[in-house]
């Protein structure tokens, strides 16, 4: 893709490397608007001023909503897991963490925080921060999947002790899911610099530029990224020593 | 606070089920109809507590020195003062009254979660409702709140013939209950009062012929996970939100102020 800068005569040419592909994009959205009536729901067990709302017909028709929206949460992932396998199975390869992911925090911080450009160690299809969120959505959605329908088809079935314990389970992946929402939904949607996150849930597409950097790894190949990686930091240890000196 | 409680003296009954029936009528639940009356080999009928049978009596077969006997109990709400159903109801359909502090239930207010019949530590509170869609209520005695609060006695008590059913201030009831204790100890060495030292003192006191666990009683019942669940986890989670949202607040206000988008390649 290329634009015309206004009042110039540069030009900007961006090009995009495909990162997600349309069943990839529709399991993020349809899971995504299956999660929040769930947390929306049940939030009146949680926030004391929406008690009100869990009583009588009111409760009623929200555990109703719970239910038919679990069904989704549940359907979901369990469609794109049937229609690609191997994708699946590339995904979860993908999650496998490296040495680099330590550096790759001690680098985020100031990243994300201060915009300074450290140089990312290589990170391939998937970066720390979003392999620890996908680790802990795809374990919470299995959770909650175990958990709600031991809940909502075992209740006096089950011996209570087992219903009980699934009550709490259901919370703590709650408790884990919900906070990794909201670090999520910061760094996608609200972080200044991770714009390009969207775009590429909405269109599937990361530019070279952002791939190069952010996922240098699935970019060039491990290998190279690794060189490549080592021989930059080779390079500012002994400049950073040149100054020392 | 003038707490009540009914004490039921196994003893004395005769397990003539008048108090089921009396239940059944002041509250207008079904009976079970004919047709579907089994004969389990048991006089024991109704089986069980259900949304439609809040009390019966419980017939036991129990050999006493070689001689066969039958233990009565009258099964029902035990009325906690520190109850796990009302700890974990999200409606406040069950509560304390706040005078006779026996566990009330607003049905209407129920939602058919059905927490109080998972937690209840007794598994008392019976819930009815559609599997697929959850909707229903939750039921259970409650002492005949709309007799008790108008100066009467709970239907049961009323119409119990062999006097082994009493109704009034908790601390008379437990009194009595000692003095029956006493009484019975000739017949039923075993013979204790179930029921003044747990859970806070429950509402439902019982004169047992035989130890609390020939009758299937806990001992020393209690509800930790429920505690958990409401005073920690529930609290925790709420918390957590929280400090997530203004962690996340504040590192987007650091970031604002620090990352200069044209410098941004």
């Amino acid at each position: 893709m290329s634009l015309k800068l206004k009042d110039s005569g540069s030009m900007i040419t961006i090009r995009w490397i495909p990162r997600y592909d349309g069943m990839e994009r529709f399991l993020h959205w349809a899971h995504t608007a299956a999660f929040f009536p769930l947390v929306i729901t049940g939030m009146v067990l949680f926030i004391p001023f929406l008690a009100p709302l869990a009583q009588g017909e009111a409760g009623q028709l929200i555990r109703l909503i719970h239910r038919i929206a679990a069904v989704f949460f549940i359907a979901v992932p369990i469609l794109y897991a049937l229609f690609r396998p191997r994708r699946l199975l590339n995904t979860l390869r993908d999650l496998r963490f490296s040495r680099y992911d330590i550096e790759w925090v001690k680098a985020a911080v100031p990243y994300y925080l201060l915009g300074k450009h450290r140089d990312m160690p290589p990170q391939g299809r998937f970066n720390t921060g979003e392999k620890l969120n996908v680790i802990v959505l795809v374990t919470g959605t299995i959770v909650f999947s175990i958990t709600g329908l031991v809940m909502w088809f075992g209740k006096g079935i089950v011996p209570p002790e087992l219903f009980r314990a699934m009550v709490i389970i259901h919370d703590l992946a709650m408790i884990a899911t919900v906070n990794m929402f909201i670090i999520h939904f910061y760094l996608a949607v609200a972080h200044p610099l991770m714009w390009q996150s969207l775009v590429s849930m909405r269109f599937g597409m990361i530019s070279e530029s952002y791939a190069r950097e952010h996922h240098s790894a699935w970019y060039y190949g491990e290998e190279r990224a690794r060189k490549l990686y080592e021989e930059r930091k080779k390079a500012a240890a002994s400049e950073a020593g040149g100054h020392g000196g | 606070m003038n707490k009540k409680a009914m004490l039921y003296d196994s003893t004395r009954c005769t397990a003539c089920r008048g108090c089921q029936v009396a239940c059944k009528q002041w509250n207008d639940r079904e009976g079970i109809q004919y047709s579907k009356t089994r004969n389990t080999g048991s006089y024991q009928n109704p089986p069980a507590l259900s949304p439609q049978t809040w009390t019966f009596i419980s017939f036991q077969e129990h050999q006493n020195n070689g001689n066969f006997e039958w233990l009565f109990l009258k099964r029902g709400c035990f009325h906690c003062h520190n109850a796990a159903c009302v700890e974990v109801c999200p409606t406040r359909a069950l509560k304390h009254d706040p005078v006779t502090d026996i566990v009330t239930f607003e049905p209407e207010l129920c939602n058919g979660c059905g927490y109080c019949s998972q937690f209840c530590p007794f598994h008392i509170p019976k819930l009815e409702s559609n599997v697929v869609t959850g909707e229903g209520k939750s039921s259970k005695c409650n002492f005949c709140q709309d007799r008790t609060s108008n100066g009467g006695l709970p239907a049961c008590v009323q119409t119990c013939t062999a006097g082994a059913l009493s109704y009034g201030d908790w601390d008379d009831m437990v009194a009595l209950g000692q003095a029956r204790v006493e009484a019975a100890k000739a017949r039923f060495p075993n013979a204790n009062l179930y029921g003044a030292s747990i859970l806070g003192g429950l509402g439902q006191l019982y004169v047992l012929a035989e130890a609390p666990s020939v009758y299937g009683l806990p001992e020393n019942p209690t509800y930790e996970v429920a505690r958990i669940w409401q005073e920690i986890v529930q609290p925790v989670a709420g918390i957590s939100f929280g400090v997530g949202l203004l962690g996340v607040a504040i590192a987007w206000i650091i970031a604002r102020r620090n990352i200069r988008m044209e410098e941004v390649e």
